[in-house]
């Protein structure tokens, strides 16, 4: 090609390159925006995305939501953000790892009790686990669906909280399964999954001194005392729980018992003060 | 809806945009091709929107990534190809080599990010691996305008800096994750200290804001702010006073037209370059920045604006400024501190260098050694580069897993059936 024409072609696709330069940017700058807007959307209809489960105080019933991983403490910076004595002002780390369950790393030998048992460098806490910080007494509940252990019997220490005793009680201890208390069965014809009760005062029937110190001033007890078939069927081993089933029961269905927590998934974005 | 708009419609953002990519280079090397009439001008402009569509449509298919950025980069890295081999096509034609090799890198370090859980003893021994890196050209190194920074290994040259910042970005934010800020500062501060002995100066100005940047995202702490500002003024203040070849570039850069002929050469070609491109460039082919020292590297980005001019120069800034901004949508979408902080990383790391640089070749700010990511002439910059989109991709693909998990946490109670 000769060079005038070369000159007069490479100046015509200036222009060219200039557009199709701009068309990218301009496409660019449309799927930012489509993206950013097409994620929200996303996230408002996935209300629990990011986050495992919650934890809940049961000094003050309430509860928080729990990602993946971050700080428990009394500062502001904190995820899971407790007042009380004892606490520090970051006391603990805490991550989630699949297959293991949610690992606490105490800060500065912070002093957390993982169920009764002071943890050292670091321990795992899976579904129902007691966490005792400073005097906030915390208990972790994972969402149903996530890839973490099967929980052992929940191990509840003396002087502790005593709910623990309910199991005991229940299952009859190491000796085999006991007889479920009056207040424990469900109705008849009830649903599979239904909670005894969320909140509401100490159910008739029920030993008072079990609730000792649980209730809140005002005689409402809070809901997280209160354990589903569900969670006690998870809180024993598959033998106790065969032992418990009547005969006609499909071995099938007795040991594949899935880890499903009753825990509603709740919208509980609570904006951090 | 008519047809047409029907099929309009249907050709998602994503495709429309890799096809007006590969349009682009496609026309600039048949271009070329034009002019020179060489077969290896006709090849590339085969070649080079080949890689782009495996780059961007053949990578989302391995795994799922972002697309827009994969986009963005492969026309910013085959823009560098276009231009250099324009100037000089063995440079060229190397630069398209490395842009293959950066290619496979980049699907490395995604793979890396997306599948590695436990970073904790890798980034022991990436902090080891680094410290004797930087050490590499104290040892053995070149000096070259006078920072001691190249090493050469059986006959290839690099320059260890380039890769250390990749460790540098995934130690750092292990470090910033696990709460060991001592190990952060310990560990940066060696790293600084080694590159001042180089007297390469930019990188360490780089690496300095990177970690400034890290640090501030994990910890939001004010008074870091005000530490690291002071820091940083502290350390610029006697880089000024003890090496000359500093004082020499800021007063260059105040001045340049005192000695045009001399130390100004540099930036007075550059802008006597960039003001000839005006608004719409000389076109491609037809202009002579090639009298720019170093238009292959520090000064790329003259040339952009010389034969596209300052209308495409501005593209180019979009399109930086959309791969940051997709950056910090990346970390703010990420689920663990340590993913969040790579992604603030390697977003930062970017910005500042292209701002640096940019910032030197317009006379913004001093003239310092750093390359243009992605385009500049480099092996080891191109391939370093390409592997800090890799980490990006690899958060990217992370988070695109934790929304798969909720959505099937929150439909089928776990995983799909």
């Amino acid at each position: 090609m000769s060079s005038e024409a070369y000159e007069i072609l490479a100046l015509l696709m200036r222009y060219v390159f200039v557009i199709i330069g701009l068309i990218i940017v301009w496409r660019s700058f449309r799927w930012l925006r489509r993206d950013a807007r097409s994620y929200q959307k996303e996230m408002r209809s996935l209300p629990d995305a990011g986050l495992i489960g919650e934890i809940v105080n049961l000094t003050t019933g309430q509860a928080q939501p729990l990602p993946h991983e971050g700080l428990i403490g009394a500062s502001r910076e904190c995820d899971i953000r407790l007042k009380g004595a004892g606490i520090a002002r970051t006391h603990a780390r805490f991550e989630f790892e699949e297959g293991k369950g949610l690992r606490i790393i105490p800060i500065r030998q912070n002093r957390v009790l993982l169920s009764g048992v002071q943890v050292r460098s670091q321990g795992y806490a899976l579904h129902g686990t007691q966490l005792q910080i400073g005097d906030a007494l915390l208990r972790v509940r994972l969402f149903a669906g996530l890839k973490v252990p099967y929980p052992a019997a929940y191990p509840e220490p003396d002087g502790i909280l005593d709910s623990g005793a309910y199991l005991e009680s229940w299952t009859g201890g190491e000796e085999g399964a006991g007889e479920l208390p009056a207040y424990y069965l469900p109705q008849e014809n009830q649903e599979e999954d239904f909670v005894p009760y969320e909140t509401g005062t100490v159910p008739p029937g029920a030993p008072i001194e079990d609730y000792e110190g649980h209730y809140t001033e005002d005689g409402q007890m809070t809901w997280q005392y209160a354990y589903s078939l569900d969670e006690l069927r998870s809180a024993m081993d598959q033998k106790q729980w065969q032992q418990m089933q009547p005969e006609d029961t499909a071995p099938d269905e007795a040991e594949g018992l899935p880890y499903r927590s009753p825990l509603p998934r709740r919208r509980r974005r609570e904006r951090r003060e | 809806m008519s047809e047409k708009s029907l099929k309009r419609a249907r050709l998602e953002p994503g495709r429309a945009m890799l096809l007006a990519v590969m349009a682009f280079f496609f026309l600039g090397f048949f271009l070329l091709a034009m002019k020179d009439g060489k077969w290896e001008s006709f090849a590339l402009s085969l070649i080079v929107p080949a890689i782009i569509f495996v780059g961007t449509a053949g990578i989302s298919r391995l795994f799922p990534s972002d697309r827009l950025l994969l986009s963005l980069t492969n026309f910013l890295c085959a823009l560098g190809v276009l231009v250099l081999y324009r100037l000089s096509p063995q440079r060229g034609l190397a630069q398209a080599f490395n842009y293959g090799v950066g290619v496979g890198c980049m699907i490395l370090c995604t793979f890396l990010v997306r599948y590695i859980a436990h970073w904790k003893w890798l980034t022991g021994l990436m902090m080891l691996g680094s410290m004797g890196l930087l050490s590499l050209p104290l040892l053995i190194g070149s000096e070259t305008n006078g920072a001691k920074n190249w090493i050469s290994i059986a006959g290839y040259s690099m320059q260890p800096s380039e890769i250390v910042k990749l460790a540098l970005l995934l130690c750092v934010a292990y470090l910033l994750s696990q709460r060991k800020t001592v190990w952060t500062v310990l560990f940066s501060g060696a790293c600084l200290m080694l590159l001042m002995l180089q007297k390469d100066l930019g990188t360490a100005l780089l690496y300095f804001c990177v970690v400034f940047v890290m640090l501030y995202a994990a910890t939001g702490s004010l008074p870091l702010v005000i530490a690291g500002v002071i820091g940083g003024a502290g350390a610029a203040w006697a880089g000024y006073t003890l090496f000359a070849h500093v004082k020499r570039r800021v007063a260059i850069w105040l001045n340049p037209w005192a000695d045009m002929s001399g130390a100004g050469y540099q930036i007075v070609q550059s802008l006597i370059a960039i003001v000839n491109g005006s608004f719409w460039g000389v076109g491609l082919g037809l202009g002579n920045a090639s009298v720019i020292p170093e238009y292959y590297n520090d000064f790329i980005f003259s040339v952009i604006l010389h034969e596209f001019g300052m209308v495409f120069g501005l593209i180019v800034l979009c399109m930086y400024l959309f791969i940051i901004i997709r950056g910090v949508m990346i970390a703010q979408r990420s689920r663990t501190v340590f993913h969040s902080l790579l992604a603030i990383g390697c977003s930062a790391l970017i910005a500042l260098q292209t701002f640096v640089i940019i910032g030197g070749n317009i006379k913004l700010i001093p003239l310092t050694g750093v390359t243009l990511p992605f385009i500049s002439y480099g092996g080891t910059s191109m391939v370093a580069s390409l592997c800090v989109i890799g980490l990006l991709q690899g958060v990217a693909s992370r988070n695109a897993a934790g929304v798969t998990a909720d959505r099937e946490l929150a439909m089928y109670g776990g995983e799909q059936p």
